[in-house]
C-alpha cells in the first residue's frame, strides 16, 4: 500500500539531494534520516521546506560529547512521513547558519537551542533569551553533558537583570 | 497583641502565589472553595492582592525567575503574616531539587529575606484539602 509511495519519496530525495548530503537512510516505513554537513544544512532544510512542501515539527539539540547534534524534524503530511535532517556541529566551532532568517517558524526553537546548548546561529534576527531566567549567568549551558548542577549557585544569578 | 489574636481568629484572607509550581497544587487549592469543603464558611478567603492578605499560600519550589517576585510579594504583605509552604515542592523542592533553575524551597529563600518568618509546611503531592485546612489552623495557633 503506502510502502511503494514511501520508496518513491526516498528515491526522489536521493536523486535531488545527492551532492548535498552525507547519508540518507530509511530505518522505518514512515521515517527518513538525512545526515548533512553543518554548512549545507540550511540549503537542505530550505529545499525540503519550500520545494518539497514539508512542515516543521520541531528541532532538537543533543550533546553527543564530540559535538552538538541538531535534528530538524520535518513532516511530509500528504505521505504520512517524517523526515529528519541531522547535523553534527563540532565543539571547536559551535556555529551554524540560521534558518530562522528566512523561515519564521524556526526562530523560537533556534533561540532555545542557543541558550540551552550554546550554539550560535549566524544571522538570526532576534537572539534574546526564551525560557531561561533573565538572571541566569551568561556562558553556562544547562543541557550540555559537562554541566553540573553545582556550576550555578544562588550567587551566580544576577537578580538585577530580572526586572524587579 | 490581644487585638491581633482576635483579628486572626476569624476571617483569614489568603493570597495564593505560585512560584514555579506544576499547577497541580493550584488546582487543588480551588477544591477548598467547592461546596464539599467550602472554607469560606470559616472566613478563609482568597484575595487578589498581597496587601489585603493575612497568609501567603506559596505553591511550588522557587526558581530563579520567581525568587525576586516572591520576595517582593512577601515585602508587600502586612506583618505579622503566615507563609504556607504548600506541597512537597514548597517544603523541600521535591523532584525538582537538582534542577538548574531551582534556587531552593520556600523556607530557604524566605529565611534570607526575613529570618523570623512564620512558615507552615503542608506536604503532599498535592496535599489533601483536609490537610490544608489543618495546616492553616496549626499556623494560626503558632501566631
Amino acid at each position: 500500500m503506502s510502502n511503494k509511495k514511501n520508496e518513491k519519496v526516498m528515491k526522489d530525495l536521493k536523486k535531488k539531494l545527492k551532492n548535498k548530503i552525507i547519508d540518507i537512510a530509511q530505518p522505518r516505513e514512515k521515517r527518513i534520516y538525512i545526515s548533512v554537513e553543518p554548512e549545507k544544512t540550511p540549503e537542505v532544510v530550505e529545499y525540503l521546506f519550500y520545494k518539497y512542501r514539508c512542515k516543521l515539527c520541531t528541532a532538537t539539540g543533543i550533546d553527543m560529547r564530540e559535538g552538538i547534534e541538531i535534528i530538524y524534524h520535518l513532516a511530509k503530511e500528504d505521505k504520512n512521513m517524517v523526515i529528519n535532517v541531522k547535523t553534527l556541529i563540532p565543539y571547536s566551532k559551535l556555529e551554524i547558519e540560521s534558518i530562522g532568517k528566512k523561515i519564521k517558524a524556526f526562530r523560537w526553537i533556534e533561540r532555545e537551542i542557543n541558550e540551552m546548548l550554546g550554539v550560535t546561529f549566524r544571522g538570526h534576527p532576534d537572539m534574546r533569551r526564551l525560557i531561561l531566567a533573565d538572571s541566569f549567568p551568561e556562558g553556562k549551558y544547562p543541557l550540555r553533558k559537562s554541566f553540573k548542577n553545582s556550576d550555578v549557585t544562588d550567587e551566580d544569578y544576577d537578580y538585577e537583570r530580572s526586572g524587579i | 497583641m490581644d487585638i491581633l489574636k482576635k483579628s486572626f481568629k476569624k476571617s483569614i484572607w489568603v493570597f495564593h502565589l505560585s512560584t514555579a509550581a506544576c499547577n497541580n497544587c493550584d488546582i487543588e487549592v480551588l477544591e477548598l472553595l467547592t461546596p464539599k469543603y467550602d472554607v469560606e464558611r470559616f472566613g478563609i478567603k482568597l484575595v487578589g492582592s498581597p496587601r489585603h492578605a493575612d497568609a501567603l499560600l506559596v505553591c511550588g519550589s522557587v526558581n530563579a525567575h520567581a525568587k525576586p517576585r516572591f520576595l517582593e510579594v512577601y515585602r508587600q504583605t502586612p506583618k505579622p503574616c503566615l507563609v504556607v509552604a504548600f506541597g512537597s515542592c514548597g517544603c523541600s523542592s521535591g523532584i525538582f531539587r537538582d534542577s538548574y533553575s531551582i534556587v531552593g524551597p520556600v523556607d530557604k529563600v524566605l529565611k534570607e529575606e526575613d529570618p523570623d518568618a512564620k512558615i507552615v509546611y503542608i506536604p503532599g503531592c498535592p496535599p489533601k484539602p483536609e490537610a490544608m485546612i489543618e495546616g492553616i489552623i496549626k499556623g494560626l495557633e503558632a501566631i
